[in-house]
């Protein structure tokens, strides 16, 4: 007989229990996701794996006090990115992402002709140097949302803020972003 | 969305992530490590509480003392007798991370931390250390410490060497720990390779896990006092 797999919810209560096959299928679900946002929260590979797995780990002790049927996701997320910024702030470094070497051509839509590829892969570049140099705050929460494609809620509550401060920050670091981009195209 | 925010979220899909790695063998394995050790202290401390007598007896000959402590493990700390204490230059450093608002500190921290109900001082700085996830109370300043209080939750976190120090088990409401006064010992961050002199200090582990340090030049029915204070 072939059982039905465990929903999040009873793998999250295995857990709880001290079930540590349900919370590897956990880990397994949410690994990728973490460690995109300690990459993009430290900007080093090794920071981001270390931050990631401690948080896992964290996550596991806590999961006593998850709030039952709420979203695991944003919770995971909070625990990884407190270690990220951590990490971040203790080596003093600057994070400064950068775009696959294949993103020459842009994921999605139907084929551009070579000429728009090589211009919109420049702006894009161009952009990612404006998120780079946005202000540490600005830069997360575009990260967050726009990066990552989390909610607003999603973010506010990985980043440990209200939504009305993810959305002020959001709206500085758009009009910082068109600052710089209409600076470049004069 | 506007156009400036659809290209953020293409950029965003073809950022040049690092390959991810597999986290979940990892992550089980320190999960297993840190519940190994508990599956034999625990019955271990019942027979250390009605033991201490006879440890603090024995304890008077160094090298049965190092014998029995060597393997003294509570929460986040383990206890060691050394030969001879490292040589250590005194900073005023106590390593205790960042300060912030004991707001933000309950954002970062993994666990629920318990605040000191304490009339007559001052209201403590906060302090939060990333890398290991500790939470310090300190009253009075790092050159000049009156009363310092961490919290951290795991296992391994910290050292302590000891040379001259008294050790006594004890438990109180439910937790469990020791006592250690008499002498200055080391606290050693093995992780970090930080240590500094400490002087007495009470050390318990919360049935959740927790571990509190109070270190402050007090008695033990003092320390005590202060951490049932905490709520």
């Amino acid at each position: 007989m072939v059982g039905r797999p465990l929903t999040e919810q009873e793998l999250i209560e295995r857990a709880r229990r001290g079930d540590q096959d349900a919370y590897g299928d956990l880990v397994h679900a949410y690994q990728g996701i973490a460690f995109r946002t300690a990459y993009l929260l430290t900007g080093n590979a090794a920071d981001a794996q270390d931050a990631a797995q401690d948080a896992f780990v964290k996550a596991f002790y806590a999961l006593g006090r998850f709030r039952r049927g709420a979203e695991l996701r944003p919770w995971l997320l909070r625990i990884v990115a407190n270690e990220a910024r951590n990490r971040r702030r203790s080596a003093g470094r600057r994070v400064n992402l950068a775009l696959r070497a294949a993103a020459a051509v842009p994921s999605g839509g139907a084929a551009p002709s070579p000429e728009s590829s090589v211009l919109d892969s420049e702006r894009h570049g161009a952009l990612l140097d404006a998120v780079n140099g946005l202000r540490e705050e600005e830069r997360e929460v575009v990260a967050c949302r726009y990066f990552l494609e989390l909610s607003e809620e999603e973010t506010a509550e990985t980043l440990g803020l209200r939504k009305g401060t993810v959305k002020s920050r959001l709206s500085r670091a758009l009009a910082h972003l068109r600052e710089h981009m209409e600076a470049d195209d004069v | 969305m506007s156009e400036l925010e659809l290209a953020l979220t293409r950029i965003g899909r073809d950022l040049d992530y690092p390959d991810a790695p597999e986290l979940v063998a990892p992550v089980r394995q320190r999960l297993a490590e840190a519940r190994r050790p508990r599956s034999w202290r625990r019955p271990l401390v019942i027979a250390l509480a009605v033991l201490v007598v006879a440890v603090v007896a024995v304890m008077a000959v160094p090298q049965a003392r190092s014998a029995i402590l060597d393997w003294l493990g509570i929460g986040s700390v383990t206890v060691r007798y050394v030969e001879e204490l490292p040589k250590l230059e005194r900073t005023g450093d106590l390593g205790l991370g960042d300060e912030m608002s004991l707001s933000e500190t309950r954002e970062r921290a993994s666990f629920p931390i318990k605040v000191p109900m304490i009339e007559g001082l001052d209201d403590p700085k906060t302090y939060f250390r990333g890398e290991i996830g500790q939470v310090s109370f300190l009253y009075g300043s790092e050159d000049d410490p009156k009363l310092l209080i961490t919290q951290v939750i795991g296992t391994g976190t910290l050292e302590k060497l000891l040379h001259e120090t008294n050790i006594q088990v004890i438990t109180a409401d439910g937790a469990r720990g020791a006592w250690l006064s008499g002498g200055e010992h080391v606290l050693f961050l093995p992780g970090l390779g930080e240590q500094r002199f400490v002087g007495n200090v009470l050390i318990l582990e919360r049935p959740d896990g927790v571990t509190t340090r109070i270190e402050a030049d007090v008695s033990k029915d003092e320390a005590l006092r202060i951490y049932r204070s905490m709520r």
